[in-house]
C-alpha cells in the first residue's frame, strides 16, 4: 500500500458547462495536516464536496486507500472515516450539544435494527458505551456546560467546536475542516490550533481549507494552492508563501472573506 | 423526585384507566376510539415528527390493518387472535413496497405522492377487489376477541384493550427516540446534509420510519375493526389521512403529549360539539390558521436535550 | 374513432380546467414553496359566487353578453380579494414559520371556506342556470361539441397566452420571475415582494374562479364540497408539468384532462383516480422534477 491515504487524480468538475475545478490532483499523506488555500470562489469547498460524496466529479478518480470512492455515496463515504464539518455551519440546531455530537457516534454504534423497537442488554451497553465517548468529548472540547443547550443557541466560536467534536466522535481517519477559524477571534483561532495539533497527535490526518494565513503556515506541513479550480502552486508551507504564482493570486482578487 | 411532566402523565394515566367507571356506552366508545386514533397518531408522527417525511397518507396502513382482520376473520373464519400478527405485518410490507421507489422525492411530492397512494387504497376496497373487500359497505360481523373460552365482547373490554395498546405503542415510541434509529430520524429531519456527512443513511431511515409506522397504525387498525365490528373504506380514506396528520402538527412532532393533545382537539372536541354540527368545521379550521399563526411548532413542541444525566452534571 | 375524437374534445375542456387551476397553485408554489390546499375551495367558492350573481343580480332567464361578462367580472374580483385577504391572514404570518406549519394553515383555511359555502349555500347540491351560456350545439362528422365547451376551450386559451406574455414580457412579470428565483436578492433589488405575492393570489384566484364558473356551466351541479378533487387533481397536474413552471401547468393540465378522458372513455370510470395516480407517480419516479422542469428557488 502507498503511503498516502487519500490520493486525488486529475478530478475535474463542471456546472452547467462551467468548469469548477480543473484537472486538480494531490496527495494526502497518513497522519499529515494538509493545507488547501485559494482565493474565494477558487473551488476549494466543492473539492471537499467531491471527496465527501455530495458531487460526483466528471472526470478523474479519488482513492481512498488505493479504493476509488469517487461517486460514493456521502454516507458510505463516511462509513469508510472520512468525515468533515461545514464552512456554513451545519449543526442540528434544535437539539442539544450533546446529541448533536452522538450523531457521530451513530457508525459506531452496533445496535441492531430490532433495538429501534425492544432494548436488549447489548443495546444498553453500546448506548452507555457511546454517551460516554460523547462526555469525554464534551470534556476535550470544553463542551459539558452545554450538554443540554440547543446548539443553534451558542455563539459562532462554540458551534464550530461542537461541530469538530460531532466529526471526530466517528472516530474518523480523515478528518475534512472546511474554515474551521472562519468567524473565530484570535484567542479562539489560538485555542482551535493547538486543537488540531491534538487531533493529530491522536492518529488522525487532517485536511483543511483556511483564510487564516498565520494559522495555515504554522499548521500544515504540505500545502496545495487553488484558483479558478486548478492547482496554481503546491509545496511546503514556506516554499507556497513566497511563490510568485501565489502571490500574484492573492494580490488580483479580493483576499478577504466574502462567501465562496 | 418526579418534574411536572411525569406527574401530569401519571394523573393523565390514572384519568383514563379509571375512565370507563364514570361515562356511559357512548362515551366509552369515544374514549376507545381516542385511544385507537392516538396510537395511529403515534405512528404517523413516526414517519411525519421524526423522520421529517411528508407523509399524508396514513389512513392507509390503518385501514390495510382493519381490513386484514376483517378479511382473515369474516371470510377465512380465522380468530382474531390470529388476525393480528398479518394485520402489523401486512401494511409493513406495503410501506416497504410502496415507499421504496418514491421516499427520495423532495417533501411535497411525498405529499402528493402518499395522498395517491390513500386515493387507490380507497378505490380497492369500493371496487370490492376480489370479492374479499365488500366494496362501498365495507365488511360486517367481525368477531371479538376470545382468549381461554372468555369473550371479550363488552365496551369496556374494548376499552381496556385499546388502552393496552396505547401502552405498547408508547413503549415502543420511548425506546426509539432513545436508540441511534429515532437519533437518525431526527438528525435527517433537522439536516439531510449534515446527517448523511456524519453517516447516516437517509433512505434506511426514513424506510425504516415508514415501516414501523405502518406496522403500528395496522395494529390500530385490527384494534378499531373489533371495536366496530364492521369496517367501510370512507374510515380510511384521505380526510382521515389529514386529520392524523393534522393532529401531529397541531399537537406538536415528535412530542408524546403534543400528539396526545392534538388527537384530543381534532377528534374529541368535535365529538363534544356535535351539537352545533354545521359550524363546528368552520371553527375549527380556524382554529388550525390560529394554532399555527400563534405556535408554529404545535401546542406541546418537542424538547430535545434528554441525555444520561452523568453527563449533565457539567452544566451550570 | 367517433368515440376517440369525442374524448379528445372532452378531455381537452376538462383539461383546460386543470389548466386554470393548476396556474394558481404553481404560481404560488413557485413564489413560497407553499401547497395552496385551499385553492380547490375557492375554485367551488366561485361556482357559488357566480350563481349568485347570476340570479340575484341579473335575475334568472336573462342572457345577454354583458350580463355574462359582468358575472364573470364579479365572481373573478370577489374570489381574488378572498384570495387576498387568504394569504393576508393564513400564509402572511408562517412565511417564516417551519413549512408544515403553513400547510397545516392551508387545510385550515380551506375548511374555512369549504364550510362558509355550505353555511352560506346549504349543503346540498345547487343547480348552475343553463342559460348562462347558449345551447347551440355543433354535430361536426360523428362528434357533438357544446357552445359551452368552445367557450371554455377559447377563453382558457386566450388567459393562458395572456398570462405567459403578462409573465415574459412585462416590468412586473419579470419581477414574479424574480421572487420566485431568489426573494432576497429581489428584496435588494427594490421589488415589493409582498405586492408581488399579492398579485399572484390576485390572478391565481381569478383564474380559479373563472375555471370555477365554467365547472358550473359545464357540469351544471355544484356541491360545496366539490373543490377538493378538482384542486388535487389541477394540482397532480402542475406538478406533472413541473411545479412553477407556467407553461408546465398548462401543458400538465390538458395532458391530464386528455389522458382522463380516455381512461373513463375505454377503460373504467370507477379506476380513473387510481390511473391519475399511478401515472403520477411513474412520472416522479423517471422525472422527478416534472414534464417541463420544475421552477423553483433551491437552497442547498
Amino acid at each position: 500500500m502507498s503511503e498516502y491515504i487519500l490520493e486525488i487524480k486529475h478530478v475535474s468538475k463542471y456546472f452547467h458547462g462551467l468548469v469548477a475545478i480543473n484537472d486538480l490532483s494531490m496527495k494526502v499523506k497518513k497522519g499529515q495536516i494538509y493545507g488547501i488555500i485559494g482565493p474565494n470562489g477558487a473551488g476549494k469547498t466543492t473539492l471537499f464536496n467531491c471527496i465527501t460524496g455530495i458531487y460526483t466529479p466528471e472526470e478523474g478518480q479519488i482513492l481512498w486507500k488505493g479504493k476509488e470512492i469517487k461517486g460514493t455515496t456521502p454516507f458510505k463515504i463516511a462509513e469508510l472515516g472520512i468525515l468533515r464539518t461545514f464552512q456554513t455551519i451545519r449543526l442540528f440546531a434544535e437539539m442539544s450539544v450533546a446529541e448533536n455530537i452522538m450523531s457521530g457516534r451513530h457508525i459506531k454504534s452496533k445496535q441492531k435494527w430490532y433495538n429501534g423497537i425492544i432494548h436488549t442488554p447489548a443495546y444498553y451497553k453500546d448506548e452507555k458505551e457511546n454517551w460516554e465517548k460523547v462526555g469525554e468529548l464534551m470534556a476535550f472540547f470544553n463542551l459539558s456546560e452545554y450538554a443540554t443547550t440547543p446548539a443553534g443557541d451558542l455563539s459562532y466560536g462554540i458551534q464550530r467546536r461542537i461541530e469538530m467534536a460531532r466529526a471526530l466522535a466517528a472516530e474518523p481517519e480523515l478528518l475534512i475542516l472546511d474554515e474551521p477559524a472562519a468567524g473565530l477571534n484570535e484567542n479562539e483561532t489560538l485555542e482551535l490550533t493547538q486543537t488540531i495539533r491534538k487531533i493529530q497527535a491522536m492518529g488522525v490526518t487532517v485536511m483543511m481549507i483556511e483564510h487564516d494565513m498565520e494559522m495555515v503556515m504554522s499548521l500544515t506541513e504540505y500545502i496545495t494552492v487553488i484558483n479558478f479550480g486548478a492547482k496554481i502552486s503546491a509545496g511546503l508551507p514556506a516554499f507556497v508563501q513566497d511563490d510568485p504564482v501565489v502571490v500574484e493570486a492573492y494580490i488580483g482578487s479580493d483576499e478577504e472573506d466574502e462567501h465562496e | 423526585m418526579m418534574n411536572k411532566t411525569s406527574l401530569i402523565a401519571l394523573a393523565l394515566l390514572v384519568f383514563m384507566g379509571f375512565y370507563p367507571l364514570f361515562v356511559d356506552s357512548a362515551w366509552l366508545a369515544v374514549g376507545t376510539t381516542f385511544l385507537v386514533f392516538s396510537v395511529v397518531a403515534f405512528s404517523q408522527d413516526i414517519i411525519l415528527g421524526r423522520a421529517g417525511v411528508f407523509h399524508m397518507g396514513h389512513a392507509m396502513f390503518f385501514g390495510m390493518g382493519a381490513y386484514t382482520t376483517a378479511i382473515l376473520n369474516v371470510h377465512f373464519g380465522w380468530p382474531i387472535l390470529a388476525t393480528w400478527a398479518p394485520s402489523v405485518l401486512i401494511p409493513m410490507a406495503f410501506a416497504f413496497v410502496l415507499a421504496g421507489p418514491i421516499i427520495h422525492l423532495r417533501g411535497d411530492y411525498l405529499l402528493v405522492a402518499t395522498i395517491g397512494f390513500n386515493i387507490i387504497f380507497i378505490q380497492v376496497l369500493e371496487n370490492d377487489v376480489f370479492g374479499l373487500t365488500g366494496g362501498p359497505n365495507g365488511i360486517f360481523g367481525i368477531d371479538i376477541v376470545r382468549l381461554f373460552g372468555i369473550e371479550f365482547a363488552s365496551q369496556t373490554y374494548m376499552y381496556y384493550m385499546a388502552f393496552i395498546l396505547l401502552g405498547i405503542a408508547l413503549f415502543i415510541m420511548r425506546n426509539l427516540d432513545k436508540s441511534k434509529f429515532g437519533r437518525a430520524m431526527f438528525y435527517i429531519n433537522k439536516d439531510e446534509i449534515a446527517a448523511q456527512s456524519m453517516g447516516i443513511s437517509i433512505r434506511y431511515y426514513k424506510l425504516y420510519a415508514f415501516i414501523v409506522g405502518a406496522g403500528i397504525a395496522g395494529a390500530a387498525g385490527s384494534m378499531f375493526s373489533v371495536q366496530y365490528s364492521a369496517v367501510s373504506p370512507e374510515a380510511f380514506n384521505v380526510t382521515q389521512s389529514i386529520m392524523f396528520f393534522t393532529i401531529v402538527l397541531v399537537g406538536g412532532s415528535a412530542s408524546l403529549p403534543g400528539v396526545l393533545i392534538g388527537t384530543f382537539i381534532m377528534f374529541v372536541l368535535p365529538e363534544v360539539f356535535r351539537e352545533f354540527e354545521t359550524a363546528r368545521y368552520l371553527v375549527f379550521g380556524l382554529a388550525m390558521i390560529l394554532t399555527m399563526i400563534l405556535r408554529p411548532r404545535g401546542i406541546w413542541p418537542v424538547k430535545f436535550g434528554d441525555i444520561p444525566s452523568y453527563l449533565k452534571k457539567g452544566v451550570k | 374513432m367517433d368515440i376517440f375524437l369525442q374524448q379528445i374534445v372532452n378531455g381537452l375542456t376538462i383539461g383546460s380546467l386543470y389548466a386554470l387551476v393548476a396556474l394558481g397553485y404553481t404560481m404560488v408554489y413557485g413564489v413560497m414553496r407553499l401547497i395552496n390546499f385551499a385553492h380547490g375551495d375557492l375554485v367551488a367558492l366561485s361556482a357559488f359566487v357566480g350563481l349568485t350573481v347570476y340570479t340575484q343580480i341579473f335575475g334568472e332567464g336573462i342572457t345577454s353578453l354583458i350580463a355574462v361578462v359582468a358575472v364573470f367580472m364579479f365572481t373573478a374580483v370577489i374570489v381574488a380579494v378572498v384570495g387576498v385577504l387568504l394569504e393576508r391572514l393564513a400564509y402572511r404570518p408562517l412565511r417564516t414559520a417551519p413549512r408544515l406549519s403553513a400547510v397545516v394553515s392551508a387545510l385550515g383555511a380551506g375548511l374555512v371556506i369549504q364550510n362558509a359555502v355550505m353555511l352560506i349555500w346549504g349543503p346540498n347540491m345547487k343547480i348552475f342556470p343553463s342559460e348562462i351560456f347558449p345551447s347551440t350545439i355543433w354535430a361536426i362528422g360523428g362528434i357533438v361539441v357544446t357552445f359551452t365547451q368552445v367557450m371554455i376551450l377559447g377563453l382558457s386559451s386566450a388567459l393562458m397566452v395572456a398570462l405567459y406574455f403578462f409573465i415574459n414580457r412585462t416590468k412586473m412579470g419579470t419581477a414574479i420571475r424574480a421572487v420566485a428565483i431568489d426573494q432576497d436578492a429581489a428584496k435588494l433589488m427594490g421589488i415589493n415582494v409582498n405586492r408581488i405575492i399579492m398579485v399572484i393570489f390576485i390572478i391565481g384566484s381569478a383564474l380559479g374562479a373563472v375555471a370555477g364558473l365554467f365547472i358550473g356551466a359545464y357540469y351544471r351541479g355544484i356541491t360545496f364540497d366539490m373543490g377538493w378533487m378538482y384542486g388535487l387533481n389541477a394540482f397532480v397536474a402542475a406538478i406533472m408539468g413541473g411545479i412553477g413552471n407556467i407553461p408546465g401547468a398548462m401543458l400538465g393540465g390538458l395532458l391530464l384532462g386528455l389522458f382522463n378522458a380516455m381512461i373513463t372513455g375505454y377503460i373504467s370510470t370507477q379506476w380513473a383516480e387510481t390511473f391519475t395516480f399511478v401515472l403520477l407517480i411513474v412520472i416522479l419516479v423517471f422525472r422527478p422534477t416534472g414534464i417541463l422542469g420544475e421552477k423553483v428557488a433551491e437552497k442547498v
